[in-house]
C-alpha cells in the first residue's frame, strides 16, 4: 500500500464507505481482501506502540499517557469498522440466500457472485444452510418456510414460461418435462422455487 | 394485502377471533415489536395440525373422479385459503427467524428472552450466536494481537458491540379493550379506552400486548 503518512482510521474509513456503497448500489462488491490484511497489520503496529509507550512509562503514574487514550481509540475504532465490515457483507449473504428460496447450489454455483466471497464467507454460507435446514425440518410436514413471502398468494394456478432449461420435475400430480420455450398452466406452490431461481418466468 | 384488515374487522364486530385471526394478530405484532415476542406455540400447532389434516382431505377428494362441478369449485376454494394461511405461517416464522439472528447474540446471554423462544428457535439462535462468532474470528480476530481478539469488549464512549433489541423505538399500538392506565416517560398517566390508537414507546406498552389487550398496528 501508499507509503505516505496516513491519520489513524483512515483505511477503516475506506472500508466502511465501501459497505456503505455496496446497500447504496444494493450490490455485493467483491471482498476486499488486501485492505482488510493492511488494516489488521495497522492494527498489530498500534498495539505494538501502545505497549512500548505503556512501558515507558513511570509505573507510579496513575493517569494514563494521552497518547495511549489516543492510540486505544484508534485501535477500538479500527476493530469496529473491521467488524462492521464483515457482519455487513454476512447481512447481505443471508438477504441473498433468502432471495433465491434457500437454493444454496445455485447461489455458488454462479460464478460472478462465487468470485466476490472470501473463503470464510464460503464456509459461512454453507453453516447457515445447514442450521435453517435443521430449522426448516421442524415444518416438513406442513409447509416450507422457504417459500416466497413477498407476493400473496392469489390464484392456486399459474401460468409459466420456460426461460432456461430445468428438466422433469416431480410435482404432486406427476411429472412435467420443462423444454425452453414452452408455457404450462400449474401449480404455484408446486414450481414457486422455480421462478424464484430464474428457470420460470410467470406469464401475466 | 388488502384483504387481511376486511377480514380482522369481521372478526371484530363478530366478536369471535378465530385461530387464524389470532395469528395474523401476533404476525403483525411481531411485525412491529423491536423486541421477540412469546412464542404463541399452541396456537401454531393447532393451526398446523389443520394445515396438515386440510391437505390430506383435500388430496383424498381430488382422487375422486366422480366430482360435480361445484364440488370441485369448493375444493379449489379451500385450497386457496390453505396457501392462504400457509403465507401468513410463513410470514410469522420468517419474522421471528429474522429477529432471531439479529439479536442471536443477546439471545445467547439473557436467560429471559429465552423463555420466549421455542425449542426449536432457541437452538436456532444457538447456531446462529456460533457460526457468527466463528465468521468474525477466522476472518477478522484470530489475526488480531491477543489483546483485541474477543468480541464482546466494552471500550468506553463506543456502544456495545452486542445488538440488543430497542425497546424504546415508537410503536403505534391499538387499544383492543380498556386498557388499565400506563404511565408514559414523563410520569403522565395514559388511560387508553377500547379502539383508542396511540404512538408512544415499546416498553410502555409492552406488558399490554404480550397479554392480548391491545395490538400494535
Amino acid at each position: 500500500m501508499a507509503s505516505e503518512p496516513r491519520h489513524y482510521g483512515e483505511l477503516a474509513t475506506q472500508l466502511v464507505m465501501e459497505a456503505r456503497r455496496s446497500t447504496q448500489t444494493d450490490t455485493l462488491l467483491k471482498y476486499n481482501d488486501s485492505l482488510v490484511r493492511t488494516l489488521i497489520r495497522e492494527q498489530r503496529d498500534l498495539e505494538r506502540e501502545a505497549d512500548s509507550i505503556q512501558l515507558s512509562h513511570p509505573v507510579d503514574n496513575d493517569e494514563p499517557p494521552p497518547a495511549l487514550i489516543i492510540i486505544q481509540t484508534a485501535i477500538n475504532r479500527n476493530k469496529r469498522c473491521l467488524l462492521a465490515y464483515h457482519a455487513h457483507r454476512v447481512d447481505r449473504l443471508r438477504d441473498m440466500y433468502w432471495a433465491v428460496g434457500g437454493a444454496l447450489p445455485h447461489l455458488l454455483a454462479n460464478k460472478d457472485i462465487r468470485d466476490n466471497l472470501s473463503p470464510y464467507e464460503v464456509d459461512y454460507l454453507r453453516a447457515y444452510n445447514a442450521s435453517i435446514m435443521e430449522f426448516r425440518s421442524e415444518f416438513s410436514q406442513e409447509l416450507d418456510i422457504m417459500a416466497s413471502i413477498t407476493n400473496l398468494p392469489k390464484d392456486l394456478h399459474v401460468q409459466v414460461k420456460v426461460v432456461r432449461e430445468c428438466g422433469v420435475i416431480q410435482t404432486e400430480n406427476g411429472t412435467i418435462d420443462f423444454q425452453k420455450g414452452k408455457r404450462f398452466v400449474v401449480r404455484r406452490s408446486d414450481i414457486e422455487h422455480l421462478i424464484v431461481q430464474g428457470y420460470l418466468e410467470e406469464v401475466q | 394485502m388488502r384483504a387481511v384488515p376486511a377480514i380482522r374487522a369481521f372478526a371484530q364486530d363478530g366478536g369471535i377471533e378465530t385461530p387464524l385471526d389470532q395469528l395474523i394478530r401476533h404476525w403483525m405484532n411481531e411485525r412491529h415489536a423491536p423486541d421477540i415476542l412469546p412464542a404463541q406455540e399452541d396456537l401454531m400447532n393447532g393451526i398446523l395440525d389443520s394445515i396438515r389434516r386440510q391437505s390430506e382431505i383435500v388430496h383424498l377428494l381430488r382422487g375422486n373422479t366422480t366430482m360435480s362441478e361445484d364440488e370441485h369449485i369448493r375444493i379449489t376454494l379451500v385450497q386457496t385459503e390453505i396457501e392462504r394461511v400457509k403465507f401468513v405461517v410463513r410470514a410469522c416464522v420468517c419474522t421471528r427467524i429474522y429477529k432471531i439472528e439479529k439479536y442471536a447474540r443477546f439471545i445467547m446471554t439473557n436467560a429471559d428472552v429465552q423463555t420466549r423462544l421455542t425449542a426449536a428457535e432457541q437452538a436456532l439462535a444457538q447456531r446462529h450466536a456460533a457460526l457468527t462468532d466463528r465468521h468474525y474470528y477466522t476472518s477478522v480476530l484470530q489475526s488480531l494481537p491477543e489483546k483485541q481478539a474477543h468480541l464482546d469488549d466494552t471500550p468506553i464512549f463506543v456502544p456495545p458491540m452486542v445488538t440488543e433489541p430497542d425497546k424504546t423505538r415508537p410503536v403505534f399500538v391499538h387499544a383492543l379493550q380498556d386498557c388499565p392506565p400506563v404511565h408514559l416517560p414523563n410520569g403522565i398517566p395514559l388511560e387508553m379506552e377500547k379502539d383508542y390508537i396511540s404512538l408512544t414507546q415499546y416498553s410502555i406498552v409492552e406488558h399490554l400486548v404480550v397479554r392480548g389487550e391491545a395490538e400494535l398496528v
